[in-house]
């Protein structure tokens, strides 16, 4: 037993060698024998009526395999992860131009190709619902049977009348964030096959094997235990393979292709149309504040566009609202949160998960409270900033451990605040002006209140004292196969390389849940650490001098060398009525410092340098901190100022990566990581996890920035060159802000309201709490 | 078309069309899945491979042109032993690979960056790595990389 510490050390990467090599570890890259290729029929229309499909003349052409439509789906032809809303093949109705109709399985990718040219459908056009907000107004076209809302969370707490009656400043502003795509390298895709045993295996990168293999087996109507899914490690997910992605495909077509493997492998266009997107918001929101720069009331109006499908729609809504008043205590609050269908594709999970959304309308309004009160914007935050034991805006009391004055403190201490003026000042070009502005953010960890969060391992003593751990939750870049590694190097006194990770494997890996809300790290770390302790007992049991001698002993005696162990996620005693899966109970924290330089000439925006701060607990490997935290500024860069799959009428105008920009290496900032460690109790070596947090903070650290420069603040991301000229030059639209805007707003709230009552006579919507429990 | 080519120093003889791109020659026909296809439009820099010394989008390049040439793929940097080409392990060292799979077709980059010029400056590396999205990393560990294979390369 070696006794060297692993945890908090930069171990390298244990999956870079092969991932460099070129090897084929991604299962895109699998080679096969006797391979034949899928393809899947998407609509022509972004809202029509199937009147017919004819797949005649497809399946007569040589080289075609199968050809199959929703007649070929055996059990239920819905999926989802939330509600199965979504059709595996549409069959009545199409309701987004990514919706599938028809699946073709051919020798050749050519041939299939040509297969799907050859199938008939016949629609009959609907009404385009492309406006999330008009969508809520009675009269409406409606995307499902019911109504566009697919969900209403509502939060009050408080006096909010009375707090903006007695406040000192008011701001109030409606901003606009983008549909962000994913953009992972890896396009979705797969392979598919039937085992002469009888089984179906998918190779398919993914966020959630058991959870996939549960919605296969549902619309497969198989038993689950037939199907294996391999699902890491992946080429980038971001939250973009959390939902079911190809796997159902596969499944089916798999049934039909005489057990040879089906492979399917999306183009960047089809995966761009048919994909989960980050969902847009509009968000008014109105802050107030007292002359002393107390924070007293936060009201928000929030809507959501889910697109066609729910997926996660409601739990991201839900999270954008617990996370409304940001880090800071407002006593009163008020917000109401609509999550719309529409015909803009789908949305669902992607880094940050609803808080991005709205962390950039509540900093911005607080830069402006500050700028009001003629503070300064740190030292206001630092004023109103939670600390332990503090209830949250929502009134969720914060009992675990708090990070935000170790990050306000770390950024305060960074070269890009502390050294701003001299960073401005050195400006070449007198046409250009810089400016730095600041971002605080926390995220909810886990799952949240009342959702089965838990976390399981499985560790395999192997000949010549090595050990396999098996744990469900993917390597989908975040750097977690190489954490697991070094905790159970920690836990069973071993080396990293005497640990080998199996992930993704429901055939081997125990059952952890997803690699989504910064999980992975917590859920993984404590599942090893507990696991191990039973193979430490196992160990000491056979009373052999090392795990080799044990694997023998253990043998010898006819005994199993696998343990296993589990745990359930800490969660908060009260739930908040009326939002499901609220509140959190363990939060990250992070703060950023951007140093942007505008061209006055062109509204050109660079960004020279981020100061990132992120509260980690305890870090397991800080250079995969750092690697995380660079990146999520990067993605956060992107989100700012270049980033927004453009629809028309619920059609895509940019699907592809030549009009669908994302930051090139000349684009990113020079990236300053500074890891804080407030250690959380709960967590595994007093760990939390961080993944999400970088992305979350950069937008308003932008913005601010570029007021900082300009002086004009940006309401609508991304922020273009031509956006930011308009600002600058006054140009009316910068500013959607307009009557008609607020009139739209007000209709749509009173829609809201009614969608409510029609929606509290079916199931409960239980009342808000105030912030000591009593009805409001 | 009967395709002649050398890849990774091993000669080759593939009945193609002459269309095909000479990733889907590499991918499908030899095995070596090392360049990939993020964007298939050249936008991306997934696919880079050499050929003929030269940095391509091997996307974009079809069988035809390719008749003839000398390519270096990914698979062709290690030693024939598995230890990691210089640049491969500089992108281990410094931390630059997460999800990975735009990683080969930046490790071609630097390898042939560092082959035009073993000094790069910071605005030198960052020019020869602009043709190579990440959708990870934000860059900075690449650019470690790049420094770091750049001085013990030297």
């Amino acid at each position: 037993m070696t006794t060297q510490s692993w945890i908090g050390k930069s171990v390298h990467r244990v999956d870079a060698p092969a991932k460099l090599k070129g090897e084929p570890v991604y299962m895109t890259d699998r080679p096969l024998e006797n391979p034949c290729f899928g393809r899947v029929l998407r609509s022509s229309h972004p809202h029509a009526l199937i009147r017919r499909i004819d797949t005649r003349r497809a399946e007569a052409l040589p080289g075609v395999i199968c050809v199959l439509t929703h007649q070929d789906v055996p059990g239920l032809n819905g999926f989802g992860i939330v509600i199965p809303d979504q059709p595996v093949l549409c069959f009545d109705k199409v309701r987004m131009m990514g919706d599938a109709i028809a699946l073709v399985a051919a020798e050749t990718p050519e041939v299939a190709a040509h297969a799907l040219d050859l199938i008939e459908v016949d629609y009959e056009p609907l009404p385009v619902v492309d406006d999330p907000l008009a969508a809520m107004l009675p009269g409406s076209p409606l995307v499902h049977e019911s109504d566009n809302i697919h969900l209403r969370t509502v939060i009050r707490r408080g006096d909010v009348a009375q707090a903006f009656a007695e406040a000192a400043v008011v701001v109030d502003h409606v901003y606009f964030t983008p549909r962000q795509a994913h953009m992972f390298l890896e396009t979705e895709g797969g392979v598919g096959q039937l085992l002469p045993n009888g089984e179906l295996h998918i190779w398919c990168p993914a966020q959630a094997a058991f959870r996939d293999r549960l919605q296969l087996a549902r619309l497969l109507d198989w038993d689950p235990e037939r199907i294996r899914e391999y699902s890491s490690p992946s080429g980038g997910a971001f939250g973009g393979k959390d939902e079911l992605t190809v796997q159902h495909y596969l499944a089916l077509l798999a049934l039909h292709t005489g057990g040879r493997p089906v492979k399917i492998h999306l183009s960047r266009e089809e995966s761009t149309v048919s994909g989960i997107k980050r969902h847009p918001f509009m968000v008014q929101m109105r802050t107030a504040a007292a002359a002393d720069g107390t924070f007293l009331a936060q009201e928000a109006f929030v809507v959501a566009d889910t697109g066609a499908y729910a997926s996660l729609g409601g739990p991201v809504l839900n999270l954008a609202i617990e996370h409304i008043g940001g880090v800071y205590r407002f006593p009163h609050v008020n917000v109401e949160g609509y999550c719309v269908y529409t015909n803009n594709g789908i949305s669902g999970a992607f880094r940050g998960f609803g808080v991005p959304q709205v962390l950039v309308a509540l900093e911005s309004n607080i830069d402006e409270i500050a700028r009001r009160l003629g503070r300064d914007p740190l030292d206001l935050r630092k004023q109103n900033a939670i600390v332990r034991g503090d209830l949250s805006a929502i009134g969720n009391p914060m009992t675990t451990a708090v990070g935000n004055q170790a990050v306000l403190a770390a950024l305060e201490n960074s070269p890009t605040w502390r050294e701003r003026g001299s960073k401005k000042a050195a400006v070449t070009d007198p046409w250009k002006r810089r400016g730095v502005g600041i971002g605080l953010c926390m995220q909810g960890l886990g799952l949240g209140k009342g959702i089965p969060d838990y976390g399981a391992a499985v560790i395999e003593l192997l000949p010549g004292g090595k050990f396999k751990v098996g744990i469900s939750i993917q390597e989908i870049g975040t750097g977690n196969q190489t954490a697991y590694a070094q905790f159970a190097a920690e836990a069973l006194g071993c080396d990293v390389a005497d640990v080998e990770v199996i992930q993704g494997d429901t055939g081997y890996s125990a059952d952890s849940g997803t690699v989504t809300a910064t999980r992975s790290v917590f859920t993984g770390g404590k599942a090893i650490q507990i696991t191990a302790e039973k193979m430490v007992a196992v160990l000491r049991s056979t009373g052999a001098a090392s795990y080799a001698d044990a694997y023998e002993v253990l043998r010898a005696e006819g005994h199993e060398t696998k343990v296993r162990g589990s745990f359930a996620w800490p969660e908060a005693e009260e739930e908040i009525p009326g939002a499901f899966g609220l509140p959190h109970h363990i939060y990250g924290y992070g703060a950023q410092a951007a140093l942007v330089e505008v061209d006055t000439l062109t509204g050109e925006v660079q960004v020279l340098e981020v100061a990132s701060v992120v509260d980690t607990g305890k870090s397991i490997n800080p250079m995969g901190v750092e690697g995380q935290s660079e990146g999520g500024v990067a993605q956060g860069v992107g989100f700012a100022l270049m980033e927004d799959t453009v629809l028309r009428e619920g059609r895509f105008l940019n699907a592809n990566m030549s009009n669908y920009i994302i930051p090139t290496a000349g684009d990113v900032p020079k990236v300053q990581t500074f890891i804080v460690e407030v250690h959380e109790e709960k967590g595994p070596s007093g760990a939390k996890g961080m993944g999400e947090v970088p992305i979350v903070p950069t937008m308003p650290a932008i913005f601010g920035a570029i007021y900082d420069a300009v002086g004009v603040q940006m309401f609508r991301a991304p922020a273009t060159p031509e956006r930011v000229f308009m600002a600058m030059n006054g140009d009316p639209s910068a500013n959607e802000d307009t009557p008609e805007l607020r009139a739209l707003i007000a209709s749509g709230r009173q829609a809201g309201l009614a969608a409510q009552l029609h929606q509290t006579e079916g199931e409960g919507y239980a009342q808000p709490k105030g912030p000591g429990g009593e009805e409001v | 078309m009967v395709l002649r080519m050398k890849v990774n120093g091993k000669p080759f003889t593939v009945e193609v069309a002459p269309t095909e791109p000479l990733l889907h020659v590499l991918r499908e026909r030899l095995g070596l899945v090392g360049a990939k296809e993020p964007c298939g439009k050249g936008e991306c820099g997934g696919c880079t491979v050499l050929m003929n010394g030269q940095t391509v989008n091997s996307c974009l390049v079809m069988a035809a042109q390719a008749d003839g040439a000398d390519v270096l793929t990914v698979e062709g940097l290690a030693a024939s032993d598995g230890r990691l080409h210089p640049v491969q392990q500089a992108f281990v060292e410094a931390g630059a690979v997460q999800c990975g799979y735009c990683m080969t077709g930046m490790v071609m980059s630097a390898y042939s960056l560092l082959q035009q010029n073993p000094s790069p400056t910071e605005a030198e590396i960052k020019e020869g790595m602009e043709g190579n999205l990440c959708r990870c990393t934000g860059y900075q560990k690449v650019f470690d990389a790049v420094n770091l294979a750049a001085s013990r390369m030297r």
